[in-house]
C-alpha cells in the first residue's frame, strides 16, 4: 500500500516543521519548548524526519504556548509556497491559481500533509475543500484555519491582490470571529457541511505576474527526481479518492482494499488507527457527491438515488438524513438560502 | 528564578536560621508536653504566609523603592512571627531581654514599613494609570491584553461597546483602521518586523487620540478605536487624522529600510447590535481601493 499513515516518518523536519519552529522564534518563544513529544531532538534538526503524529504534536505544543486566536492564521500565512525545495519553486512560479491548486493537490504530502485538499466544480464556482489525512477532531479547527490561511495568503501574494474567496467552515461560530474577518475576509460562513473555500472559476485562469511555465516545468522535473518512490498521499486521502472515483459502483471494503493492494483486515485496522471506519468514509464521499449533484445538475432525489446505486429515493433520503442530520429537501432549501444571501 | 529573587530567599533563610541558633544556644528547650500547638500552628503559619507574600512581591515586581519596602516589611513580619514561634519551643531566662526586644520590634516595624510601601505603591499606581489611559476604560481585565501591542483585544472591545451603548446610547462612535499591505511586510521583512510595526503604530495611534478614547487591537493589523461622546463630525475628523498619521509615520526596519505606510479607515456611530456593527465595518474595509490622500473616510 503506497501511502503514508499517522506513524510513517515521512515529513522532513526541514520543511513545514521548520517553518513552525521559525514562526515560534519570531513570536519570541524558545523553539526547544515545542519539541517534547514530537520525536524531534534539538541537535541536528535538519536531518530528521517527523511522523504526521509528531507534526500534530508540534502544532499542539505551539497552540498551547500561544493560545491567541490568531496563531493558526499567522502560521498558515508562512507555509505556502514555503521553503521546500523544488516543489516550492514550482508553486512560486505557477502561471495562475488553477495551476497552483493543481500542484497543491498533486504534492499534498509535502504541502498539506495533515489535511487532504480536493477540488469540486459547483456551477461557475470552484471549491477547494479539505478532508482529514491525519488529524484528530480536537486539532481539526486549527489545521483548517491554518491551511485556508496558507492558500489564501499564497494566492494573495502571488496574484498581487486579495482574491474574493468565500469560506465555509464545518464548525459552530467561533468566539473570535474577528480573526476570520481580518485574516480571511468577511465572506465566511459557519455551521456548513464542508470546510471549503470557493471562488469564481475565471479567477483560476487569471495570469499571475511571476508565472513562468518553463520555470514550473524545470522545478517539477527536479521535484520528481527528489521524490522518487515516496508516498504522495495519506491512507485516508487514497481511500477517499478511490471511493470518489468508484462511487457509482457502491464500492465495498474488499474492492477498496484490493485497489490499494492490501487485505480487508489490514485496511480495517489502519482505518481504525485513524479513528474511523470504512462506512464513515463511504458516507462522507456520498455526502460530498450528493452536494455536487444537487448543485451542478439539479438532480432530484430519484436521480441521486440511481446515481449512487440506492434501491429507491426513500432509501436514499433515510441515508442522507443519517449522514447530515437533514433530509435532502431541507438541505436544498438551506443551500438556496445561502446562495441568495451571497 | 532570577537573581535578586534567589538572594532574597537565601537571606531570609539565613536570618531565620540565625534566630533558631540564637534561641537554641541561649535558651532552654521546653519539654514537648508543654508545647502549645495552637500557638505553634498560628505563628508558624503567619511566618510561612508572610514569607510567601514577600517572595510573590519580589517575583512579580521590578526592583525599586516600593518593591524594597513591601518585601522588607513582609520579611520583618515573617521574622517576628518566626521568633514568636521559636518562643514556644525554647524558654529564655527572664534576666535576658533581647528576645522581648526582638519580638516587640520586628512585627510593628515590619507593619510600619509595609504601610509606607503601600502608600508609595498608591502614588506609583497613579502615574501608571496615566500611562494606561486610552488603553483601558472603567475596568481592568488582564487576560484581555494582547501579547504584542499590550493593547486590549476584541473581547474587551465588545464588552466596552455594550457598556458604552447602555450608558450613553447613540452618543459614541467606533473607528476601525487597517494597515494596507501588512501581509507584504510580514512576508518580505519577516514577522518580527511586522510585530515591531504593530507596536509602533499602536504608539502612534495613542498619541493621536483624545484622553477619553480607547484603542484596542481588533485582530491582525486591524485596530479599533472607541470614541465616547463623539459626534459624526468628530469621528470623521479623528478617522482622517489617524489615517494621515499612519501615512506620515517614518517607520524604519532594523536594517534601516523605510516602510511606506498607508491605512484605510471606516467609522460608524454605535448601535445596539455590536456584532452587526463590527461586521459592517469589517466589510467596509475590504476590497475598497486605498483611500486617496485627503479623501473622505468611509462612513457606514
Amino acid at each position: 500500500m503506497h501511502c503514508y499513515q499517522l506513524h510513517s516518518p515521512c515529513i522532513p523536519a526541514a520543511y513545514q516543521p521548520a517553518l513552525t519552529l521559525e514562526f515560534a522564534r519570531n513570536q519570541e518563544l524558545d523553539y526547544r519548548d515545542l519539541l517534547p513529544g514530537t520525536g524531534l531532538t534539538a541537535a541536528d534538526l535538519a536531518a530528521q524526519s517527523l511522523t504526521p503524529a509528531g507534526y500534530l504534536r508540534l502544532l499542539h505544543n505551539l497552540a498551547t504556548a500561544l493560545p491567541d486566536g490568531d496563531t493558526a492564521f499567522l502560521l498558515g500565512q508562512t507555509l505556502l509556497p514555503g521553503h521546500q525545495g523544488p516543489i516550492s519553486h514550482a508553486l512560486l512560479q505557477a502561471r495562475n491559481l488553477g495551476q497552483a491548486l493543481e500542484l497543491l493537490l498533486r504534492y499534498q504530502a509535502w504541502l498539506s500533509p495533515l489535511l487532504a485538499p480536493h477540488l469540486m466544480r459547483q456551477g461557475e464556482q470552484t471549491l477547494l475543500y479539505w478532508t482529514d489525512s491525519c488529524v484528530s477532531a480536537r486539532q481539526r479547527t486549527f489545521l483548517v484555519e491554518m491551511m485556508m490561511a496558507a492558500v489564501s495568503g499564497m494566492a494573495r501574494w502571488l496574484s498581487g491582490q486579495r482574491l474574493p474567496w468565500q469560506y465555509s467552515f464545518n464548525r459552530t461560530r467561533p468566539a473570535h470571529p474577528e480573526q476570520y474577518a481580518v485574516h480571511l475576509g468577511s465572506q465566511v460562513q459557519f455551521n456548513a457541511y464542508l470546510d471549503a473555500m470557493a471562488i469564481a472559476s475565471h479567477w483560476l485562469e487569471q495570469p499571475w505576474p511571476r508565472g513562468s511555465e518553463m520555470g514550473v516545468q524545470m522545478a517539477l522535473a527536479a521535484a520528481e527526481r527528489e521524490i522518487g518512490q515516496q508516498p504522495r498521499r495519506s491512507l485516508l486521502a487514497a481511500v477517499y479518492d478511490y471511493l470518489h472515483e468508484h462511487i457509482r459502483q457502491s464500492p465495498s471494503l474488499e474492492q477498496c482494499s484490493a485497489a490499494l493492494g492490501t487485505s480487508p483486515a489490514t485496511l480495517k485496522r489502519h482505518l481504525a488507527a485513524h479513528d474511523t471506519h470504512f462506512q464513515a468514509e463511504l458516507d462522507q464521499v456520498r455526502t460530498h457527491v450528493t452536494l455536487e449533484l444537487i448543485h451542478n445538475r439539479g438532480y432530484s432525489n430519484e436521480q441521486i438515488a440511481t446515481h449512487l446505486g440506492f434501491h429507491d429515493a426513500n432509501n436514499f433520503r433515510r441515508s442522507f438524513k443519517r449522514w447530515t442530520g437533514l433530509t435532502p429537501s431541507v438541505f436544498r432549501s438551506h443551500l438556496f438560502q445561502l446562495q441568495a444571501s451571497e | 528564578m532570577h537573581l535578586p529573587y534567589r538572594h532574597a530567599l537565601i537571606a531570609m533563610f539565613l536570618v531565620a536560621g540565625a534566630c533558631l541558633l540564637l534561641y537554641g544556644s541561649l535558651g532552654q528547650a521546653k519539654p514537648m508536653a508543654i508545647w502549645n500547638w495552637m500557638d505553634i500552628v498560628g505563628e508558624g503559619g503567619t511566618a510561612l504566609m508572610s514569607a510567601l507574600w514577600a517572595l510573590l512581591i519580589l517575583g512579580s515586581r521590578p526592583g525599586g523603592r516600593v518593591t524594597l519596602l513591601l518585601a522588607g516589611g513582609l520579611s520583618a513580619i515573617m521574622l517576628g512571627a518566626w521568633v514568636d514561634c521559636l518562643d514556644e519551643f525554647f524558654s529564655i531566662p527572664d534576666q535576658q531581654l533581647w528576645d522581648n526586644w526582638l519580638e516587640s520590634l520586628l512585627t510593628p516595624g515590619g507593619m510600619l514599613t509595609l504601610t509606607l510601601g503601600l502608600y508609595f505603591w498608591r502614588q506609583e499606581q497613579w502615574s501608571l494609570n496615566e500611562h494606561m489611559q486610552k488603553r483601558e476604560r472603567l475596568f481592568r481585565e488582564h487576560r484581555s491584553f494582547d501579547r504584542i501591542t499590550q493593547l486590549a483585544n476584541a473581547d474587551y472591545l465588545r464588552r466596552q461597546l455594550r457598556l458604552e451603548q447602555e450608558r450613553h446610547p447613540g452618543e459614541s462612535a467606533l473607528i476601525l483602521l487597517d494597515v494596507d499591505d501588512f501581509h507584504l511586510i510580514n512576508r518580505e521583512q519577516g514577522q518580527q518586523e511586522g510585530n515591531r510595526l504593530l507596536q509602533a503604530i499602536s504608539h502612534l495611534l495613542l498619541l493621536n487620540l483624545r484622553p477619553q478614547d480607547l484603542l484596542c487591537r481588533y485582530a491582525g493589523d486591524r485596530y479599533a478605536i472607541l470614541l465616547p461622546a463623539a459626534s459624526a463630525a468628530t469621528a470623521a475628523a479623528i478617522a482622517r487624522q489617524l489615517q494621515q498619521a499612519v501615512r506620515g509615520l517614518a517607520h524604519h526596519t532594523r536594517d534601516g529600510t523605510r516602510l511606506r505606510l498607508s491605512a484605510r479607515v471606516a467609522w460608524a456611530s454605535l448601535e445596539a447590535d455590536t456584532d452587526a456593527l463590527l461586521s459592517r465595518l469589517d466589510r467596509a474595509l475590504e476590497g475598497e481601493p486605498a483611500i486617496p490622500e485627503g479623501g473622505p473616510a468611509v462612513a457606514v
